[in-house]
């Protein structure tokens, strides 16, 4: 349940229908489109993480829409349906990178065992994504960088958030830093000497959750060998870091409300009460509100968690620290990469500010990473940035960013008589930065 | 269990069905949803749904007719029939429900499998009332249950079927709790609006 997307792109009413209908009864998140071009609008906008896709319609075809699918998202699965009378066509699907076929009308134990398959897989692929990411946190954590007003802002919470007990749930974009968050109020709470243990609800495969959260007794099933402490027990006079929470299946949404409830809980196979005593802090990047509505997520977990909330600014809206953030990455991998790139160059810095990183400050740390290692210079350049083109749909012209900036820096200055102090405060950026842009963009003071 | 005292659950014969099922069926209700029961035939005639090709019938349009014919006073119909069901995707199925919605519908066709029903009549009439709360716990908004004891278990062979409890896990239980007290508040609202 833990929100498995399924996208069913056919062109008959009643397949759709009766398919997800199916899928639903399954736990599955749905979604469907009745022809190929609708399907390609609605994967522009929504990531899903299985694709039964039929190879016949007019217009895009289904080939067309599995081959959009490996250029953009080659993460996602597709799976073909197809007619008796298309198999070859469907084998041909399967070497362009279909993970199967299913022919038309389907045994539904084939279909439930090839989802299962599948979602298994991905949750596995996630889990060691995730730990290849808590090494990378292990290896590269560092505090939380920037000047910017939102920025200042949030510190101002985790300093007067951390020193209570309550729990505290952070929302925000991917990327923003709510895990750096999460660990700053620990470190900075009255169980800093205590543990920081991350249950990344997400990345754990739901049928391995209840274990890694409970524990298991010896002998409760059959791989369980010896008794295994579980992340809540871990956590004992420490923090327990929630992270995706919105992502947890109802069936763990359940029990984890009950331990918030009580702070009591039983081993998978044990009956003994185990008190513990934690802090809890949850993130997600999701809407919970709106996920309480689509009945997904529990209003009364929702309460527990929601003490206190506070958002993690988005990277374009704190474009000011992009400079800092990058000089601080940059310094970072080319130490660990050994090679001598030391500066960045106005016209890069100037590219990253217009730039406006739906990935945040993850995905800023990953184009410097990128650019020292693919770099030729002492100088990380424009080109060295793995930015989006401007033939990509999603591309906004740099012109026209370029153009609202002036014209709203031209305002600002003309509302306060050009003076430097009082619109760069206003424009949120400092002094210098507000000079090079004068200069860059040639505005001239009126006489 | 937060029950509609005025309300019940209606179990409607579809075309064939054995009349003797229906006491088993309503005990197997009564114990999980707490509401009474009341037997009542709609339409015997389903040939409306039938695809002479496959030779089986849609059960989709049979579900939309029960929800139509069912009275206000029913808060769920289950449809019991005897023919073998379909939907268009799939090659059969057991049974088929809406979900959160208020019909559903069982197929006793291929449960009797592998049993000789004059002797084994009470393992026919147990995969039937697991088959029926399984369905009507759909309606109730219950997903697929991965415990493979749960009544709410997708069940791929008969033996699965067999194997099953006759209960919900506490995961559903609390999950149909919340959603007959929700069905309860929204009863409550409708009644001090008019």
């Amino acid at each position: 349940m833990s929100s498995t997307k399924i996208f069913i792109v056919d062109d008959e009413l009643v397949m759709r229908k009766s398919l997800s209908g199916w899928l639903e009864r399954d736990g599955y998140e749905v979604d469907t489109a009745e022809s190929g071009e609708e399907a390609i609008e609605k994967l522009k906008k929504t990531r899903f993480d299985l694709l039964l896709v039929d190879i016949k319609m007019e217009g895009i075809s289904g080939l067309d829409v599995l081959k959009h699918v490996r250029e953009n998202d080659p993460d996602v699965a597709v799976v073909m349906i197809t007619a008796y009378g298309s198999i070859p066509t469907a084998i041909e699907a399967m070497k362009n990178g279909a993970h199967d076929y299913l022919l038309k009308p389907f045994d539904p134990d084939k279909l439930g065992v090839l989802i299962e398959k599948i979602v298994e897989q991905q949750a596995q692929a996630r889990e060691n994504l995730f730990l290849k990411e808590q090494y990378k946190d292990r290896t590269r954590f560092e505090s939380m960088i920037g000047q910017s007003k939102p920025m200042q802002e949030v510190f101002d919470l985790i300093q007067d958030v951390s020193p209570m007990d309550s729990t505290v749930l952070i929302t925000g974009e991917t990327g923003t830093g709510k895990g750096l968050a999460a660990k700053a109020i620990h470190t900075n709470s009255p169980r800093s000497e205590g543990p920081f243990v991350l249950v990344n609800c997400g990345a754990i495969p739901e049928h391995l959750m209840e274990s890694e959260l409970f524990a298991h007794q010896k002998g409760a099933f059959t791989d369980a060998k010896e008794t295994k402490k579980g992340r809540l027990e871990l956590a004992h006079d420490g923090t327990l870091f929630l992270d995706e929470i919105g992502e947890i299946s109802m069936r763990m949404q359940i029990d984890l409300l009950r331990v918030l409830e009580d702070r009591v809980f039983y081993r998978v196979g044990g009956t003994q009460p185990m008190e513990v005593d934690f802090r809890v802090v949850a993130a997600t990047n999701r809407n919970l509100e709106k996920a309480i509505k689509n009945e997904i997520f529990r209003e009364d977990l929702y309460y527990r968690l929601n003490v206190i909330a506070f958002q993690m600014p988005p990277l374009r809206e704190r474009k000011e620290d992009i400079p800092l953030l990058a000089e601080h990455f940059l310094r970072r991998f080319s130490q660990e990469t050994n090679k001598p790139v030391d500066k960045i160059s106005r016209a890069a810095i100037d590219e990253m500010m217009l730039y406006e990183w739906p990935g945040n400050v993850r995905e800023l740390e990953n184009a410097i990473e990128r650019a020292v290692v693919v770099g030729k210079e002492r100088e990380i350049r424009p080109a060295d940035l793995p930015f989006r083109r401007s033939d990509d749909p999603t591309f906004i012209p740099k012109n026209a960013l370029k153009d609202i900036e002036k014209t709203h820096i031209e305002k600002i200055l003309d509302n306060y008589q050009w003076n430097i102090a009082k619109s760069s405060k206003m424009l949120g950026i400092d002094r210098t930065t507000l000079y090079s842009k004068i200069k860059r963009y040639n505005i001239k003071k009126p006489d | 269990m937060i029950t509609l005292p005025e309300h019940s659950i209606v179990i409607s014969p579809v075309g064939t069905s054995d009349s003797e099922l229906f006491e088993p069926i309503s005990m197997g209700i009564k114990r999980i949803f707490g509401y009474k029961t009341e037997v009542i035939p709609f339409f015997k005639d389903v040939s409306f749904a039938l695809d002479p090709k496959r030779k089986q019938y849609h059960s989709t349009p049979i579900l939309e007719k029960l929800e139509k014919a069912a009275p206000v006073r029913a808060i769920k119909v289950i449809g019991i029939t005897s023919v073998d069901l379909f939907i268009p995707i799939l090659t059969h199925v057991y049974g088929e429900a809406q979900i959160g919605g208020a019909a559903c519908i069982i197929s006793t066709h291929r449960l009797a499998e592998g049993l000789f029903l004059a002797a084994d009549k009470d393992t026919y009439y147990k995969r039937v009332a697991k088959e029926v709360v399984h369905e009507l716990g759909h309606t109730f908004k219950l997903r697929h249950c991965k415990d493979n004891a749960c009544i709410m278990h997708y069940c791929r062979s008969i033996k699965d079927v067999d194997r099953k409890s006759k209960q919900l896990c506490r995961y559903c239980k609390t999950l149909l709790e919340d959603e007959m007290k929700r069905i309860a508040v929204s009863s409550e609202l409708i009644a001090d609006s008019s």
